[in-house]
């Protein structure tokens, strides 16, 4: 592990029914993530790619094996502690979005800035500049289901990066847009690693996706089957 | 920013937060209602108490209130000086009292006769407005008798009618005398009506050889306020009787003003907790509905108690959002009942007269109970979201995010 490592994942196995009809949903992965990388996960559906991001996201416990994340084992984390080391580090992008209806676009964004305890200044500053980012500031109080599909994913790219994460985790990103949507999302996105060196990690299937990382692991039956870097390196991360 | 979102989860399935809304303000509304029901009887029953019965204090030889005889008894002139300089007292009337036998050639009923001074008797508890039939005293006539209606319809006696009352004199030796029914009366207080008959004083006390004396001082005062001064005062002025208030006097009605709390309460209770079924059905669906939106919180970095308050500030809102409807409909009845009160005499006919209750009943709702209905629905409120609340922290982010 270097100082650009973001992710360490050692001999993780996600094991489903280990006592009746053992399922190996992850099984014997070593993968290692560095700062400013644009890696897709690709495979077909059940090859793990959800599985292995939840469990790089905290959200589920692998059966075996640790995954350190700037140098902290979150597989020993106690659940409330995890919670708190998404909030501070992880942040994620759904495959539905996944805002909160109730809020506006701005608000949605803000939410997170609330939870981590970020002063109101600095909270406006934010969001005004991550709704911009995104192409978005003039869409501020607009509640989510006034808008398109594609300019939800963009207010929740722009919520998942506000907490300031060390890497984002995006589940399927494009999976439900159009492919102007689609397009317009991953420039964004290549926009924001290129600029500011953001980690981003994706599962698809989408191949405007793949087109697109820097470095592309495919997985099948839980297993690495390659890990390849593909296309030009990014400002600060590796290829 | 958790206010807003519970407030605003609130409006999301609008006619469900309003049904659970209009829910609780009428049960607010019926809450408050039946303890302000309850409070106008219970003023009720007090006012009657003072104003028809026993006036605010009586005074009592230590001993009568054992068997109630004449030969308990005290001079008046030491209770009338002790009266005119006691501050707060608005009238008072001195008695002589003597448990007896009232007869005519038709039949008998046991009666406790009380002798009084017309004219304060008057002053003390307005005694004349009680007359039905017949007239009160005639100043200008002797042995002349007040009965109530209850015994009159009893014994089927009229104004003019001539009865015998036999009584135990101080020395315990039986006397007797005629009077003729000049009145009739009908006070709140049925069971009274039977057994009290009222003649001149001064007459009885003549047939009891026990003229200057009597055994009873009803004291009414200008205000209940003056109740503990003017108690404290008598007590230290005449130190061989024995002064109590209407609360020792009429236990009954002192129960009853105590249970009036707690029964209400229980009453309070009892809707407060048929509506927590309701809100915890409304806020588990509400619950259940975003599961995905709960994974998604939590994946976030959304700790538990923060989820925990957020549900229970949804379930708060929801449930005291009905308190200020309720207790608008609530003051808008009671307003119009205590200018022109209930009438339950149409209902209940004399069962509550029977009961010493008037018949028409003003609703009264102290503020103290409006903070006891209030604090009850918040307690509720905050009960019945503990499940919902526990539902949604008992979600893995993991799964619930696939929902």
């Amino acid at each position: 592990m270097n100082d650009a490592t973001v992710i360490d994942i050692h001999n993780v196995s996600k094991i489903y029914n280990p006592d009746t009809i053992p399922v190996h949903a992850v099984n014997n992965v070593h993968l290692h993530f560095e700062r400013g990388e644009f890696t897709a996960l690709v495979g077909p559906s059940g090859s793990g790619k959800t599985t292995l991001l939840n469990i790089i996201g905290g959200l589920d416990a692998p059966s075996e094996g640790q995954v350190i994340i700037n140098g902290t084992d979150i597989t020993s984390l106690k659940p409330n502690q995890l919670i708190n080391f998404r909030l501070q580090n992880i942040g994620f992008v759904f495959q539905s979005y996944n805002l909160i209806p109730v809020l506006s676009a701005r608000e949605n964004v803000e939410f997170i800035l609330l939870l981590q305890g970020v002063s109101k200044a600095q909270r406006e500053q934010r969001v005004q500049d991550l709704m911009n980012a995104v192409g978005l500031g003039d869409k501020m109080e607009v509640r989510p289901a006034q808008l398109s599909g594609g300019q939800q994913q963009r207010v929740a790219v722009s919520r998942a990066l506000a907490s300031k994460p060390q890497f984002i985790l995006a589940d399927e990103p494009t999976a439900n847009l159009d492919s102007r949507s689609a397009a317009n999302l991953l420039d964004i996105m290549a926009q924001l690693n290129h600029d500011e060196g953001m980690t981003f990690i994706f599962s698809t299937h989408d191949a405007r996706v793949i087109e697109r990382a820097r470095r592309v692991i495919t997985l099948e039956d839980g297993r690495v089957v390659s890990d390849k870097a593909v296309g030009v390196p990014t400002k600060g991360g590796r290829v | 920013m958790l206010f807003t979102i519970a407030w605003r989860n609130l409006w999301r399935h609008r006619t469900r937060s309003l049904a659970i809304i209009a829910s609780v303000a009428l049960g607010v509304w019926s809450g408050a209602f039946i303890v302000s029901l309850y409070y106008g009887m219970g003023n009720e029953r007090v006012r009657i108490a003072i104003e028809e019965e026993v006036s605010h204090i009586q005074v009592h030889h230590p001993k009568f209130r054992e068997d109630f005889e004449a030969a308990w008894n005290f001079r008046l002139d030491s209770l009338d000086e002790a009266m005119r300089k006691t501050p707060g007292i608005k009238a008072w009337s001195l008695r002589t009292t003597a448990q007896g036998m009232l007869a005519n050639a038709a039949g008998s009923n046991g009666v406790q006769i009380n002798g009084v001074d017309p004219a304060a008797e008057v002053a003390t508890r307005k005694f004349d407005g009680f007359i039905v039939d017949g007239a009160y005293f005639d100043p200008e006539k002797r042995n002349q008798i007040l009965i109530g209606k209850k015994l009159a319809d009893k014994m089927k006696l009229t104004p003019g009618a001539k009865i015998v009352l036999t009584f135990l004199d101080p020395e315990q030796n039986i006397q007797a005398g005629a009077f003729r029914i000049c009145g009739i009366y009908q006070s709140s207080n049925a069971p009274l009506d039977e057994r009290n008959v009222y003649v001149k004083q001064s007459e009885f006390n003549e047939l009891l050889d026990m003229p200057g004396r009597g055994n009873e001082a009803a004291v009414l005062l200008q205000d209940e306020t003056f109740l503990p001064a003017v108690l404290t005062s008598l007590q230290q002025q005449l130190p061989g009787l024995q002064v109590e208030s209407w609360r020792s006097i009429s236990p009954e009605t002192d129960l009853i003003i105590s249970s009036l709390d707690i029964s209400s309460l229980i009453i309070i209770v009892i809707i407060v907790l048929a509506l927590a079924f309701g809100i915890i059905n409304t806020m588990l669906m509400a619950v259940l509905e975003r599961t995905r939106e709960i994974g998604m919180l939590m994946a976030i970095g959304m700790t538990k108690p923060r989820l925990f308050s957020m549900v229970v500030l949804e379930t708060i809102m929801l449930t005291m959002a009905g308190c200020p409807i309720g207790f608008g409909l609530a003051w808008t009845v009671n307003e119009w009942l205590s200018k022109n009160g209930l009438n339950l005499g149409n209902i209940a006919g004399n069962t509550m007269k029977d009961f010493g209750f008037g018949a028409i009943i003003y609703p009264d709702l102290p503020g103290f109970k409006v903070g006891q209905i209030i604090i009850t629905v918040f307690i509720t409120a905050l009960l019945a979201s503990v499940f919902p609340a526990w539902k949604a922290l008992t979600m893995r982010p993991v799964e619930a995010i696939k929902r």
